[in-house]
């Protein structure tokens, strides 16, 4: 499997953007992306030379398309017809799910918490979700600089307090790019893990972000690895059960820093790396940009997911530069009690952080 | 020969917002192009005290306790609020397409090797078509608006 660099979230002239599908993949290609979404709003009109696009300018294109209602905006990943969202109420988007799901396609909240109506039609999520296992994804960074936006910090804490209610949503970026224009602002990248085959990316795509394998970063791409009965789990697996529910695992992470270097501007420090779980902080090191990872051991109990998170110093100001989706536990929870743990980097000594209820 | 299909004004109100407007109309023969003419009018709110009441309502649902005063000091950055109806088109069979877009004045065309931007180009199939007004925002007291529907028979 490959990691793949993506902007899931982008407009051409064929809703409201200011630019051609050649001019946004051309743009792309200069900013070190792999892959983009097309997700115009209401039509996949945009869509039409696709592949010669992809052909002119060796960007690969998945199909997609922003539902751009009155109560909410949606993105769509995969479907290939049109999905009409025009007799979609308040209280049906599990049928528009549903539809979404039939036509082998997957859905995110868009900008969730931007504020709606009439400053931006729609823009806040207003659909009444009964069941948060039919969405399949949040977009938590939206736009440029994501992670210093107050709707973004907002909607990251939806997301963790959905994991922590036991649904397995995955979380992308997206800068909802609707012309091209220069910025110096830090931009956002979902990484997504790709299967290799002759499939289409479309497929690919949405076979990695609906398995959850998605890590997203203003700069360095962040892995995070489970090991566990002679096994690695990866980003967006579930460790089965184990022989006893405080078996012991061992959590690694690692920052790829060449990861797209030439885009993204990161002043040298010592970052910060952080295990975070439904059972909140389990560890928080220090990592170094020539780190070749670390690892941390400790007991599953009680433990339903974990991600990785690195914190740091960007523009002068220190906040997540990157997190991973999350690796699951398939066991009920309980009481996570650190027993043991080794640390692999180079720099000072890690603090711990022992849960006992 | 050029057949006017729909001819029609109309006015709305913010009562309105969040409603579609459908009109349904017969094409009778296959082929040739679809001209849409659509406009409408004001497109901006300029009562800015008016502006300001409806920016720090939307604040007061849409934002949270502790950041509200501060978004509310900022309610100018959300200038001008704007009306917005957008077009969409569905043909005897399906989906043709939308133009989502803030233009209050559109010109658009669907016929079979060309369309405009939103709308996809396909031979146009004799039956009822209909074309839809989804109004996302009216925020004036009074927002008119004008569409017309030509078929044109010998345009490729
Ligand atoms: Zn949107
Ligand atoms: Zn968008």
């Amino acid at each position: 499997m490959n990691w793949m660099a993506c902007e899931l979230h982008t407009h051409t002239f064929h809703s409201d953007g200011g630019q051609s599908l050649e001019e946004l993949a051309a743009g792309a290609k200069a900013l070190g992306f792999d892959c983009i979404a097309l997700t115009d709003h209401n039509t996949m009109s945009g869509l039409w030379n696709k592949e010669a696009v992809e052909q002119q300018t060796g960007m690969n294109i998945i199909q997609g398309m922003e539902w751009t209602t009155f109560f909410g905006h949606m993105v769509t990943l995969g479907v290939k017809d049109y999905i009409d969202w025009r007799p979609v109420g308040p209280g049906d988007i599990h049928a528009g799910l549903a539809r979404v799901h039939e036509h082998g396609g997957i859905a995110g909240m868009a900008h969730p918490f931007r504020p709606g109506s009439p400053m931006c039609t729609g823009c806040y999520w207003e659909f009444e979700l009964r069941d948060w296992n039919e969405l399949d994804y949040i977009e938590v960074w939206s736009t440029t600089f994501a992670p210093l936006k107050n709707n973004n910090a907002r909607a990251f804490r939806l997301w963790t307090d959905k994991l922590n209610e036991g649904f397995r949503i995955a979380a992308t970026s997206g800068r909802d790019w609707h012309r091209q224009e220069q910025t110096d602002e830090p931009l956002s990248v979902t990484y997504l893990l790709m299967e290799e085959h002759g499939g289409s990316i479309t497929d690919k795509a949405v076979a990695a972000l609906s398995a959850g394998r998605a890590s997203v970063t203003l700069g360095p791409r962040l892995d995070l690895g489970v090991h566990f009965g002679g096994q690695l789990y990866g980003i967006g697996d579930a460790v089965p059960e184990g022989p006893s529910p405080d078996h012991t695992i061992e959590l690694q992470a690692a920052a790829d820093f060449e990861a797209r270097k030439e885009h993204w501007e990161l002043p040298e420090q010592i970052y910060t790396l952080r295990f975070h779980s439904n059972l909140g902080m389990v560890s928080e090191l220090p990592y170094a940009a020539d780190s070749k990872g670390c690892n941390v051991t400790l007991s599953r109990e009680g433990l339903r997911w974990v991600r990785a998170e690195l914190w740091g110093t960007i523009r002068g100001i220190r906040t997540m530069i990157a997190f991973t989706n999350p690796i699951y536990f398939d066991e009920p929870g309980g009481v996570i009690t650190l027993n043991d743990y080794t640390i692999s980097t180079d720099h000072g000594t890690q603090r711990l952080y022992g849960y006992a209820r | 020969m050029n057949t006017l299909l729909v001819n029609v004004q109309g006015a709305v109100t913010p009562e309105c917002s969040k409603t579609h407007i459908a009109y349904r109309f017969f094409l009778a023969k296959s082929g040739g192009r679809m001209k849409i003419d659509f406009s409408y009018s004001p497109k901006n709110l300029e009562d800015h005290a008016r502006a300001r009441t409806l920016i720090e309502q939307g604040l007061d649902r849409y934002i949270e306790d502790e950041l509200r005063e501060q978004a509310k000091s900022k309610w100018q950055s959300y200038l001008p609020l704007k009306n917005l109806i957008t077009l969409s088109v569905d043909d005897p069979s399906g989906h043709r397409g939308a133009a989502h877009r803030h233009d209050p004045e559109q010109h658009l065309f669907i016929s079979g090797l060309e369309s405009s931007p939103g709308l996809s180009k396909g031979a146009l199939q004799a039956g009822m078509w209909t074309v839809t007004l989804s109004l996302h925002a009216i925020v004036t007291d009074d927002c008119r608006y004008s569409l017309q529907i030509w078929h044109e028979e010998d345009h490729g």
